[in-house]
């Protein structure tokens, strides 16, 4: 029991220190941009060409510091960003101040989890259905075709698979909208509403799926079971005369869930940083887009809570892997 | 000889037994594997095009307005002109040799960074193994691409194309620093590793001597998937406008088509010339690395022999 102990406490103690190096990273980058935002507020105010009141100015200066979370040196600014995240507080987004971050994210939040949950689960299922049966067998037809298929659609940048969607399929073929969430089509909900959704998210879903499933999940599951394929407790179960369906189900997807499961939850913990191209290329409201704007518009605190946000994600679906891994499977200990 | 002594390494001797056996691996690869021939010959073409081709080019691929804008292919311009009056042909060659230039900076600092830091971590294990391995999966925590789209951002007056290569090497180390971590504790265990302990040999002596002929294969294959990584991360911020976009790369040809609505406009030639050779690219890459890793698991490399 106390090995078990020791060993939660060991992984807590990492989790604790990926997190805070990892916010101490995203703290110290935005601040070595060349601009100041409080410096630039009041420049645009300038340039309005009013004549205001010198100690005015002083004042709406050292407010904005404040409210923008730029107030005393960069060691106070640091501690003054853990307060903020140990009280859930991150401070008004600069880009739409006075609009806390959190509302924005919370509002963008949603599209991003419905879109990635979504693609990213029905893009694993299918992808190690049809690798595991691929590779298992792979001298029919229907396995070098989707090999070859796999072969150009993996290393081609998602980005540019979607560049060539929007074209097909909103340009050449209009059958779904170029970008965008939603239109308005009336209040309440309703089946039209639904539809409409379904369509705005149809192509960036697309464009997520078909190289996943057919590219990385594909390749992974089919290089998996390729390598355990030769293995001798699966050539022992063939000798043993048990038809290709069990080999294939007992004895191959068995053991290849193990290392896709996790990949799976590293992939799902990645999610809370979005698709950052795909919903640039589709205008997309999500979290991927909402960071963009934030980069481009120097929006610090917006920028550190998304990142937070993702790093959060990541490094908590690394733990909850570690914690629960010796539970999936019998060979790994508690070390 | 008395314990004091250490055996040395000739370094000139491993050197000539990394080459030999390594042009004798390429050999082989190349004979057996049709995966890895195709690859190498569609990429030679790329590079060939890029760097041979592209030095002929009679247009400064950073200049605009030199030739006739809008003009689709044909016996003047082969692939077409830009609205911004550059020859898609030209141009194209030229953003192939700056595209492989970075994938070919970050391959070399990044994928020989994570090499030594793994096979250091390793090796030595305890303390400096702990607090390596924190920093690396830091690293792998945080967001790659906000991040590379910050600094992209924050060092545009001083960005060049090699500089490009090194900002993105940050983020493609900490990954083959773990595998080949994972894959140097693995040998630990084996009796060679306690036969050069006791013949004396100290880490660097079993890095080189004992780890490294291990390691070498999957290497390269890190190496041409880095060079990938590399490539793509640079499209990636091409096609949201924070590259370098006064050079002529395979990312910001992208841009610029997408900038000028060239497929609305019809110029289609702009935007499917850079994302065809991109597809290339990637695909002639890919082919490679997977040959070389077919060829270094040697149970598949059995069932492939027949």
């Amino acid at each position: 029991m106390s090995r078990l102990l020791i060993f939660i406490a060991s992984r807590l103690v990492a989790f604790a220190f990926t997190v805070v190096i990892g916010v101490s990273v995203v703290f110290i980058i935005p601040r070595l941009l060349p601009y100041n935002p409080v410096e630039a507020q009041i420049g645009f105010i300038y340039s309005i060409g009013q004549f205001y009141d010198p100690t005015a100015i002083e004042m709406l200066r050292q407010t904005l510091y404040e409210l923008y979370g730029l107030k005393g040196n960069p060691i106070e600014q640091y501690f003054a960003v853990w307060r903020r995240i140990l009280t859930f507080d991150l401070g008004p987004s600069i880009m739409n101040f006075p609009t806390p971050v959190i509302t924005l994210i919370s509002i963008a939040l949603p599209w991003t989890i419905g879109l990635l949950t979504f693609s990213t689960l029905f893009s694993w299922t299918v992808g190690n259905i049809i690798g595991t049966v691929a590779s298992f067998f792979n001298h029919k037809k229907f396995s070098k075709a989707l090999t070859g298929i796999a072969v150009v659609l993996y290393p081609v940048p998602y980005f540019i698979l979607a560049l060539v969607l929007m074209f097909t399929f909103a340009y050449l073929i209009p059958i779904f909208p170029l970008g965008g969430g939603l239109t308005l089509v009336g209040m309440g909900l309703s089946l039209e509403l639904a539809l409409n959704l379904a369509k705005h998210a149809a192509l960036p879903a697309i464009s997520i799926i078909i190289p996943g499933a057919l590219g990385w999940w594909f390749l992974s599951s089919y290089t998996l079971t390729t390598q355990k394929k030769t293995e001798d407790f699966v050539r022992y179960a063939e000798l043993k005369g048990l038809s290709s369906r069990v080999v294939l189900r007992r004895y191959l997807i068995r053991n290849i869930l193990m290392p896709q499961t996790t990949a799976l939850g590293l992939a799902l913990g990645g999610i809370f940083s979005g698709a950052l191209l795909t919903e640039v290329v589709y205008a997309y409201p999500g979290i991927g887009r909402l960071l963009y704007a934030a980069i481009i518009n120097n929006d610090y605190n917006m920028i550190m809570g998304i990142s937070l946000l993702s790093i959060l994600g990541v490094s908590l679906a690394t733990l909850l892997l570690d914690l629960i891994y010796p539970l999936i499977d019998p060979t790994v200990r508690y070390r | 000889m008395t314990l004091t002594e250490r055996p040395g390494i000739d370094m000139l001797k491993v050197v000539g037994m990394g080459v030999s056996r390594f042009s004798q691996t390429f050999l082989d690869v190349y004979r057996t594997s049709r995966t890895f021939r195709i690859g190498l010959i569609m990429f030679v073409a790329l590079v060939a095009l890029g760097v041979g081709v592209g030095s002929f080019s009679p247009f400064d691929p950073r200049r605009w307005y030199l030739v006739t804008p809008n003009r689709p292919p044909g016996l003047d311009y082969l692939l077409g002109t830009t609205t911004n009056g550059q020859d898609v042909f030209w141009l194209l060659t030229w953003s192939i040799r700056n595209s492989l230039i970075i994938g070919l900076v970050t391959a070399m600092v990044a994928s020989h960074v994570g090499l030594l830091l793994g096979m250091l971590a390793g090796a030595r294990g305890g303390l400096l193994d702990r607090v390596l391995m924190v920093i690396t999966d830091s690293f792998v925590v945080i967001p790659a691409l906000p991040t590379l789209i910050l600094l992209a951002v924050l060092l545009r007056d001083v960005m060049t194309i090699p500089l490009m290569g090194l900002i993105i090497s940050i983020f493609s180390w900490p990954w083959p620093s773990r595998q080949v971590r994972a894959m140097v504790l693995s040998l630990r265990e084996r009796d060679f590793i306690s036969t050069s302990i006791f013949s004396g040999y100290g880490v660097w002596g079993r890095v080189v001597r004992d780890y490294l002929p291990f390691i070498l294969p999957w290497h390269l294959v890190n190496l041409t998937n880095t060079v990938l990584f590399a490539i793509s991360s640079e499209a990636a911020l091409a096609v949201i406008g924070v590259s370098i976009l006064s050079e002529a790369t395979l990312g910001v040809m992208i841009y610029w088509a997408l900038n000028y609505s060239a497929l609305f406009r019809g110029l289609w030639w702009w935007l499917i010339s850079p994302v065809i050779t991109i597809i290339l690219v990637f695909v002639s890459l890919f082919l490679i690395s997977k040959g070389i890793s077919d060829y270094s698991n040697p149970r598949l490399r059995w069932q492939a022999k027949g």
